[in-house]
């Protein structure tokens, strides 16, 4: 340093609109610092191999939902042919009746009635640091564990979204979303249980319940909320009815549902 | 340079600077609330999901083609005055076997649980073995049907009102080497609930035919209308 011994130092006075030019200066740095960092992971998600993935994936589930469309009306045209077969044979009129109520209990049919309609959602409180971020979303265990709990509750038709839950229906996680019966499912994620008037009353009361909500909704903030409307509707099973590797065996059939025996 | 001149420019400054402000404070608030959720996937994600989208849009395609044969064989068996009456059982037949309602028999897999273990593992477990594509499942001699679930704390779970005993079996009917393969992989399953609850024994084994009794569990709905 060159400044001679004694010269005395100059201090210039800042101005208030100086201190706000600056202030705001130093939250636009901020800004531009935070966005150029979160805009890092998106280019290169958005690059290469990722952008047609996306592509093929929604042509996929665009596909899929038109297929699904297709079935259930394949489906209705069969009923339709089998309810005009000949009406004075009574043994055809009996399966008929049977392939009817059994349409119904497989979940084939769309139903509706009373009932509950419990809706998960993503948490909106910001992720603290060394918090897992997965914590603050809904994941595929919390929509089966809803799942469960109404089936726990009585009810006796469950959907998830657009999806009916059958007995072999799996709920995955993929990424942040969620999917059942392999149909990709955009969260809110609605969980539609037809069932009694006191379907709610019964699962608000297990213990089980209200410890799935002090743990979710209470740290991480999962929005769980429910809805009783007067008329629930929950659609037919759209996917395949197929066994490859099991073989019914009639003769030992249950008392409980349509009854072989009463095919003569 | 006058006191009122650049107290306009400082202005002038100063708003521009807020319009920027604000423009980029939106831009990051919509950058962290992205609207499709696909964009939140990785390439690996959505390869994943692509795999399963194909899978099931492969399934739905040989659904219709065998439910379109159907509708084709009822509609000729009517057109020559036939009743039809085989074809209505076998897929009768076909539909209570699905939904549980008839017993089964085929290959698959057993998987013996020793140990204390909670119903929701169990339930993880059957998770995957729906995902990994077996048919049909029965727990300790119970089949699983649309409604059941296996609950409780370790040392006490039941599935519709039977209790576990300890060993228990899940049985699954299916191709055994996907199932077997599917759960037992490295971070499938079987590692992850071994890990979790390290005093269970879980074993899977092949077996060439099992026989899944069909559920005591009413499926006809009380509340539900069929929606026509």
């Amino acid at each position: 340093m060159n400044r001679s011994r004694g010269a005395p130092l100059r201090w210039y006075g800042v101005a208030s609109w100086q201190v706000t030019l600056g202030l705001a200066l130093l939250a636009l740095g901020f800004l531009i610092a935070a966005q150029l960092q979160s805009a890092v992971p998106r280019t290169s998600y958005t690059s290469q191999e990722r952008a047609p993935l996306v592509q093929t994936a929604l042509g996929l589930q665009s596909q899929q939902d038109q297929l699904k469309q297709n079935l259930l009306d394949l489906r209705t045209q069969v009923q339709d042919v089998e309810n005009r077969g000949p009406g004075s044979d009574a043994a055809v009129r009996q399966v008929n009746d049977d392939l009817g109520r059994v349409r119904i209990s497989a979940g084939l049919i769309a139903l509706h009635g009373g009932g509950l309609v419990i809706q998960l959602e993503d948490s909106t409180e910001p992720v603290p640091p060394g918090a897992n971020e997965s914590d603050y979303r809904v994941t595929a265990a919390d929509v089966r564990t809803v799942v469960e709990e109404l089936w726990l509750a009585g009810a006796e038709a469950v959907a998830v979204n657009t999806e009916r839950v059958t007995g072999s229906s799996a709920i995955l996680d993929i990424g942040g979303s969620v999917l059942v019966n392999s149909a990709y499912l955009a969260p809110p994620y609605q969980v539609a249980a037809i069932g009694s008037a006191d379907l709610y009353a019964t699962m608000s009361g297990a213990p089980s319940f209200v410890d799935f909500v002090r743990a979710r909704a209470g740290p991480s903030g999962i929005r769980i909320s429910f809805a009783q409307p007067g008329d629930v509707a929950v659609p037919a099973y759209a996917g395949a009815v197929n066994l490859r590797y099991g073989r019914p065996v009639e003769s030992t059939a249950p008392a409980v549902g349509p009854s072989a025996s009463a095919v003569p | 340079m006058s006191h009122s001149m650049r107290a306009t420019r400082n202005s002038i400054s100063v708003a521009l600077v807020a319009v920027v402000l604000g423009l980029l404070l939106v831009v990051q608030f919509r950058a962290q609330s992205s609207g499709n959720a696909l964009d939140a996937l990785s390439a690996t994600e959505l390869t994943d999901l692509v795999a399963n989208l194909n899978t099931r849009n492969d399934q739905l395609r040989t659904e219709i083609t065998a439910t379109r044969a159907q509708l084709d064989a009822l509609v000729s068996a009517q057109a020559r005055g036939d009743t039809s009456l085989g074809q209505l059982q076998a897929d009768l037949s076909k539909i209570r076997a699905w939904a549980g309602l008839l017993p089964v028999t085929g290959p698959g897999i057993q998987v013996t649980i020793a140990g204390r273990i909670p119903g929701i593992a169990v339930q993880d477990l059957l998770n995957e073995l729906r995902n990994a594509g077996a048919e049909s499942y029965a727990v300790d001699g119970v089949r699983v049907v649309s409604g059941s679930v296996v609950a409780g704390p370790a040392g006490a779970i039941s599935i519709e009102d039977t209790s576990l005993g300890d060993p228990f079996e899940v049985d699954a009917i299916g191709n055994a080497a996907t199932l077997t393969g599917s759960l037992t992989r490295a971070g499938g399953i079987v590692a992850r609930l071994k890990a979790t609850f390290p005093d269970v024994q879980l074993t899977v084994t092949p077996v060439d035919r099992l026989e899944l009794p069909a559920t005591t569990r009413s499926l006809v709905p009380g509340h539900g209308q069929p929606r026509l």
